[in-house]
């Protein structure tokens, strides 16, 4: 009898330690998300109630060039960032590591600090750096290209220019999980490699690379993410311009909902890039995941 | 031709010296241990030999070529790490043939060379596991084999058996040695633990504050220490040290008084004079009660191991730990005060910084 009681106490005192995170997340996630999902197949106004009208949305969706062209942005913007900030994150965090104690707290401190500044201050001193008329940036630019460039209103510049930012705020973080990841790694391993007859490029490629392999997995997984979110850089650099060509996914969300007032539209364009985002993210994971394993 | 060989080997770490002014050898084919307490500069001499840490001066010659600026690699020695270093991305085979692989060697030559290591070291079964599915002496042995393949001139070893339990460092103990007949290379090993010193050396190299305080056999060290800190270090239990007095020469040595009594020594060369202050040193094993002569103690306990028991007592002066051993007997001394002594060979003088009377 006692068992039993003691039993249902357990359970009493189990619920209890979960309600409060059940209930929040409820509230603001699942209540939500279900509530988009509804949304979308309506054609209900940002605030209001709307008619149930099935699939239209999304097959509305499928013949909007808008779309298409934020998607394949989106598309070019992963491109230009995720390998790339991986890559340099590398980089830097394998210099960075060669430097001593004070030094190498200077030189992360150095690389972190975009990483703190908040996106709009970070897209002003990039639109001031890359003014057309008085950039800093333009003589640099004018060297190469023999003349300046309006970076933000190029449709072949602009993507690149966002990316570039982009990687400049973002990467201190990215150096912060590889540093992490190198100083986990044994200097043992080195000093054995070395006495084994391996060279600094051996060393990296056979210790520092298959050892290093879960951070650099999780951060093209994180960064991926990430950049498929991309949003802010581009409404407070380009707006989507010029001629939609930094136009994405998100900014087409905002511009339903907040613009035009088509909350149920807007819902379904939300839901595809969450899809796009989900299956992306899990695949690359896992194909990440079977790469390290036949290393 | 030789082993390896140090000539007034220095190491300085900024303002700090480490290792100051060593010379030794260790003939080709030896077995040699550096052996010290921690911070004596052991780990930091041996990793000099594998070219690890930079020399601050002298000359370190392995095989009779000049190595002291020479690159690890190209040294011809092989090195077993404390924390063995296995590669933990890599199988057991992957691990030994490593240095292969760097050298572009042919798959068959790496597989037999493999494959003979691990007959050896009775791995031939765990090839295909990573590290981390084998047990701490297993480990030990892919790091020893990983060693092997590379057939190199010297093995150094770092405390390597420090990380496993007592039992498997016995085992290992003897499987080293074994080992070193079989293969018959340069060995340099480098523990804390005299024990393991004494049972594996052929030459013992004790070192301390970076200097080599004696090089010898195993029992040169026990049996004719140079100073105080070699017979205190080498020997289990450590030798009984007492303050005294010369009193008077003796045929053969000197009387020095300890204690509420006086205990013999042999001394070699002239003794010191009467009212010489001196340390007095007897191994455990060579202590015992005896009817007259000595100094008395009081028998605070008894560790019995069954065929032998050490006793621990206390001098009238009340400073330190006196130990004899006993062999066969269960009388229990517990609380008894004894007279104890010993043959003037077996008892040594030291001055008080430690140097020994000869």
């Amino acid at each position: 009898m006692a068992m039993i009681r003691d039993r249902r106490r357990h359970k009493l005192v189990a619920y209890s330690l979960i309600l409060p995170f059940v209930a929040i997340f409820s509230l603001v996630f699942a209540y939500p998300t279900f509530e988009v999902i509804r949304m979308s197949f309506t054609n209900a106004p940002l605030i209001g109630e709307g008619e149930w009208v099935g699939w239209a949305n999304y097959r509305e969706l499928l013949t909007d060039r808008l779309f298409y062209t934020s998607l394949k942005n989106n598309g070019y913007f992963v491109l230009l960032t995720v390998i790339p900030t991986t890559a340099l994150a590398l980089l830097i965090a394998t210099l960075v590591n060669r430097l001593s104690g004070r030094m190498q707290a200077l030189a992360l401190v150095l690389f972190f600090m975009p990483y703190v500044l908040p996106v709009s201050v970070v897209t002003q001193i990039w639109a001031w750096m890359l003014d057309f008329q008085f950039g800093i940036l333009q003589p640099a630019i004018a060297f190469f290209t023999g003349k300046p460039v309006p970076v933000f209103k190029n449709p072949n510049w602009v993507m690149p220019t966002i990316a570039v930012v982009t990687i400049w705020w973002t990467n201190g973080f990215n150096v912060l999980l590889f540093l992490a990841g190198l100083r986990n790694i044994p200097s043992e391993l080195y000093e054995a490699s070395a006495l084994d007859g391996a060279t600094k490029w051996q060393q990296f490629k056979r210790v520092t690379w298959p050892l290093l392999w879960p951070v650099t997995a999780l951060v093209l997984t994180l960064q991926l993410i990430l950049q498929l979110k991309l949003f802010d850089q581009v409404y407070l650099l380009s707006e989507g311009g010029p001629f939609n060509s930094s136009y994405v996914l998100l900014l087409m969300v905002y511009r339903e909902a907040f613009q035009l007032n088509n909350g149920g539209y807007a819902s379904a364009v939300a839901l595809v890039l969450f899809l796009v985002i989900m299956v992306v993210s899990v695949l690359q994971f896992q194909l990440l995941r079977i790469g390290g394993k036949n290393k | 031709m030789s082993g390896v060989t140090l000539k007034n080997v220095r190491k300085a770490f900024g303002a700090v010296d480490v290792i100051k002014d060593v010379s030794l050898e260790v003939p080709k084919g030896e077995f040699g241990v550096f052996v010290g307490p921690s911070g004596c500069g052991k780990s930091t001499l041996l990793r000099m030999i594998a070219g690890l840490e930079d020399t601050s001066g002298g000359v370190i010659e392995i095989g009779g070529r000049d190595v002291t600026n020479e690159e690890p690699a190209k040294r011809g020695v092989a090195m077993v790490f404390q924390s063995y270093a296995l590669y933990p991305h890599l199988s057991v085979f992957e691990n030994m043939a490593f240095s292969l692989r760097l050298a572009r060697a042919s798959k068959s030559e790496a597989k037999r060379k493999v494959h003979e290591a691990a007959e050896i070291l009775q791995l031939t079964d765990h090839l295909d596991k990573k590290p981390s599915a084998l047990s701490g002496g297993q480990r030990q042995r892919v790091a020893i084999g990983r060693a092997i393949v590379r057939e190199p001139e010297v093995f150094l070893f770092d405390e390597p058996l420090s990380n496993l339990d007592a039992e498997l460092r016995v085992q290992m103990r003897l499987e080293l040695t074994r080992l070193h007949k079989q293969i018959g290379a340069t060995m340099i090993y480098v523990t804390h633990d005299q024990v393991e010193a004494m049972t594996l050396a052929d030459d013992i190299f004790v070192l301390r504050g970076g200097v080599v305080q004696q090089a010898g056999t195993p029992l040169t060290l026990y049996d004719d220490p140079d100073n105080r800190f070699v017979a205190g270090f080498i020997g289990s239990p450590a030798m009984n040290f007492l303050q005294g007095r010369v009193t008077r020469r003796t045929e053969g040595g000197m009387a020095v008084a300890v204690e509420d009594g006086e205990l013999e020594v042999r001394v070699e060369g002239a003794a010191p004079g009467e009212g010489t202050d001196l340390v007095v040193g007897v191994r455990p094993e060579h202590l015992g009660p005896v009817e007259s002569g000595g100094f008395t103690a009081q028998v605070e306990m008894s560790e019995e191991l069954g065929g032998n028991s050490y006793v621990h007592s206390t001098p009238p002066s009340g400073g330190g730990d006196i130990v004899f051993e006993r062999r066969g007997v269960r009388e229990r001394l517990t609380g008894q005060t004894v007279r104890l002594g010993a043959v003037p060979e077996n008892v040594f003088a030291f001055t008080p910084d430690g140097v020994r009377v000869r």
